[in-house]
C-alpha cells in the first residue's frame, strides 16, 4: 500500500533569518548569511578560511531546566524548530504522543561543543576530581541521535526515531525516510529535519582539504559562489530545520493546512571513493528520484541543487543535472545566501524551495555572477526570477558517497 | 552539622542545580518535580562536596532507592555519621 504523503508545517532557522517571512525577505533581497569566522581559544587562529555562515540573531528559547539539562546548542536549535512546526500543524495532543508520530532527526555529529569538553578532560584530567567532570549527562548531550530524542522527550512523541548522521545528506535522508514510513504506513505522521551548531572542528576538516572558500575572508558576503568561475569552496555553515509530513488522508480530515507534497525519495551510495564527487552515482540518484515520483524529468520546473561551490563537486553536479534535466528545469544554489548547514542542508534547502513555489518565485543563486563553463550546461537563475513552479527537485550529496534526491510539489 | 543545616542546604542544591523551590519533605520527587536519575548523580556529586569526602560506589548504589527529600537528608545524615564515627571513636 503506498500513501500520499503532504508537508503540513516548516520552520527553520537559518543563517538568513528564522521561520517564513524572514527567510523570503533576505531571498527577495539577495541578503547573505555569511558573517567573519569567530575566534574559539581552540584551533580558529589556524583556518585558513574566515568566514562562516552564522546565526547572529538571538532566539528566545523558552525550555524549563528539565528539558535543558540533556541539550547542547545543537539540540537547542532542534528543538526550537520542532516546537514551532509542532504548533503550526496542530496535531491533536492525543496523536502525538500516540505512537503513530515518529521523529526523524539528525545532526553530523551530536554535539562537538560538548565533545570538546568531554576531550580536554579525557586528555587533562589529574585527578578523579577532574575524571567526574565528565557529567552524566554529556553523552546525553552531545551523542549523534541528540536532537532526535530531545525533541521525543519534550513533546512526549513516542513513535519511531530515525536518526541519520550521514554529513551534508543527514536531514534530506530525514525527510526521504520519513516520507517512506509514512508513504507505506509505518507511521501517520512524521516530524523530520537535523541541524548544527556552530563548530569550527568541521571548518578545519574541509580547510585541510582545501574544500573551504579562503579567497573572500574580508568579503564574507561575497563567497561562496556556486558555479561561478571564481568559486574557490564552500563555507561551513550553522542552522536547524524542520517539516511535518503527514499522510493526506488524514491532514484532510482534520482540517490540517497543507504547503506542499513530498512525492519521491531516492538515496544511492557511490560505492567507492568517500570524498570525490561521482558523476554515474548522482545521476543515478536524479534518475531514481524521478522514477519513484513516477514523473518524468520535464515535470520538474525547478532544482535545488546541493552546490556547495567546491571547483569540481559544482562541475560534476551541473553534468549529472545536466544529463538528467537538460536545460529545461531553473536551478539554483541556495547555499551561495547561507552557506553548507551541513546536517541541516537538505531540511533547509527544502523549506526555502517551498516557500518560493508558493510565493511564485525563484531567488537567484547568490554570487552567481560568471559560469563557469564547465557547470553551463543547467539553466542557472542570475536574477530574481518571478514565476510560479510547481514541482521541484531537492539535491544533497555527502561526504562517503551518499546521494539524495527529494520530489517535492506545491499544494494548489 | 545539624539536620537543620542538611536540609538547609539541600534546599539551596535544590533550587540552584535543579530550579525546584522549597520541595516537600515527603513527596516523591520524580512525580511532583520531575527530579530523575540524571539529577540523581548531579545530587551525589553535591552531596561529596558538602561532605568533604567522596561516597563510594556501595553507598551511591544505595541512594538510588532515595524517593524524598526527607530520605535525602537521613542519607546525608547517616553517610556524615558514619565519616565522623572513627573520629569519634579515637
Amino acid at each position: 500500500m503506498e500513501r500520499r504523503v503532504v508537508i503540513t508545517a516548516c520552520s527553520a532557522i537559518s543563517p538568513i533569518g528564522h521561520g517564513r517571512e524572514q527567510i523570503v525577505q533576505s531571498l527577495l533581497k539577495g541578503v547573505s548569511g555569511i558573517a567573519p569566522l569567530r575566534e574559539d581559544a581552540l584551533i580558529s587562529r589556524f583556518i585558513h578560511s574566515r568566514v562562516y555562515g552564522t546565526v547572529s540573531y538571538p532566539i528566545e528559547y523558552d525550555f524549563s531546566r528539565q528539558y535543558r539539562k540533556t541539550m547542547a546548542p545543537v539540540s537547542y536549535y532542534a528543538c526550537q524548530v520542532a516546537k514551532e512546526v509542532l504548533g503550526q500543524a496542530q496535531l491533536p495532543a492525543d496523536f502525538v504522543t500516540g505512537g503513530r508520530l515518529g521523529i526523524a532527526f539528525g545532526s553530523i555529529h551530536g554535539s562537538p561543543t560538548v565533545q570538546r569538553e568531554i576531550y580536554k578532560i579525557f586528555f587533562e584530567a589529574k585527578d578523579k576530581a577532574a575524571y567526574q567532570g565528565i557529567g552524566a549527562v554529556d553523552y546525553l548531550k552531545s551523542m549523534v541521535h541528540t536532537t532526535a530524542v530531545n525533541i521525543s522527550k519534550m513533546f512526549g512523541i513516542t513513535g519511531r526515531i530515525i536518526s541519520s548522521g550521514t554529513a551534508c545528506t543527514t536531514s534530506s535522508q530525514s525527510i526521504g525516510y520519513g516520507y517512506e514510513a509514512v508513504k507505506y504506513g509505518l507511521q501517520d505522521a512524521m516530524l523530520c529535519g537535523g541541524a548544527d551548531e556552530y563548530d569550527t572542528t568541521t571548518v578545519a576538516v574541509f580547510d585541510n582539504l582545501l574544500a573551504c572558500s579562503t579567497a573572500f575572508n574580508d568579503t564574507p558576503e561575497r563567497t561562496p559562489r556556486p558555479f561561478d568561475r571564481a568559486r574557490d569552496g564552500l563555507v561551513v555553515a550553522e542552522g536547524a530545520g524542520a517539516v511535518m509530513l503527514e499522510e493526506y488522508e488524514f491532514a484532510k480530515k482534520r482540517g490540517a493546512t497543507i504547503l506542499g507534497e513530498v512525492i519521491g525519495f531516492a538515496c544511492n551510495s557511490n560505492g567507492g571513493d568517500l570524498i570525490l564527487p561521482n558523476l554515474d552515482g548522482i545521476t543515478k540518484t536524479l534518475r531514481l528520484g524521478l522514477e519513484n515520483a513516477k514523473i518524468n524529468a520535464t515535470d520538474v520546473d525547478l532544482v535545488s541543487a546541493h552546490a556547495t561551490a567546491t571547483k569540481m563537486g559544482d562541475i560534476i553536479e551541473a553534468q549529472a543535472t545536466g544529463r538528467v534535466f537538460d536545460k529545461g528545469p531553473h536551478v539554483v544554489g541556495l547555499k551561495g545566501y547561507i552557506g553548507h548547514t551541513m546536517a541541516a542542508c537538505g531540511v533547509i534547502e527544502t523549506i526555502m524551495t517551498l516557500y518560493m513555489m508558493q510565493e511564485g518565485f525563484i531567488a537567484p543563486t547568490l554570487n552567481l555572477e560568471d559560469i563557469d563553463e564547465r557547470c553551463a550546461m543547467i539553466r542557472h537563475v542570475q536574477n530574481l526570477v518571478e514565476l510560479k513552479t510547481n514541482t521541484a527537485a531537492i539535491q544533497n550529496f555527502a561526504f562517503g558517497g551518499v546521494n539524495t534526491s527529494l520530489l517535492i510539489r506545491k499544494w494548489a | 552539622m545539624t539536620r537543620q543545616d542538611i536540609e538547609n542546604e539541600v534546599r539551596k542544591i535544590f533550587l540552584r542545580d535543579f530550579e525546584i523551590e522549597n520541595p516537600e519533605l515527603d513527596a516523591n520527587l520524580r512525580e511532583a518535580y520531575g527530579f530523575d536519575s540524571i539529577d540523581a548523580i548531579d545530587l551525589l556529586l553535591e552531596i561529596e562536596k558538602y561532605l568533604g569526602s567522596e561516597l563510594t560506589q556501595e553507598e551511591k548504589k544505595q541512594a538510588m532507592d532515595i524517593r524524598t527529600m526527607r530520605q535525602i537528608i537521613d542519607y546525608i545524615e547517616a553517610m556524615a555519621a558514619r565519616r565522623e564515627m572513627p573520629r569519634g571513636g579515637s
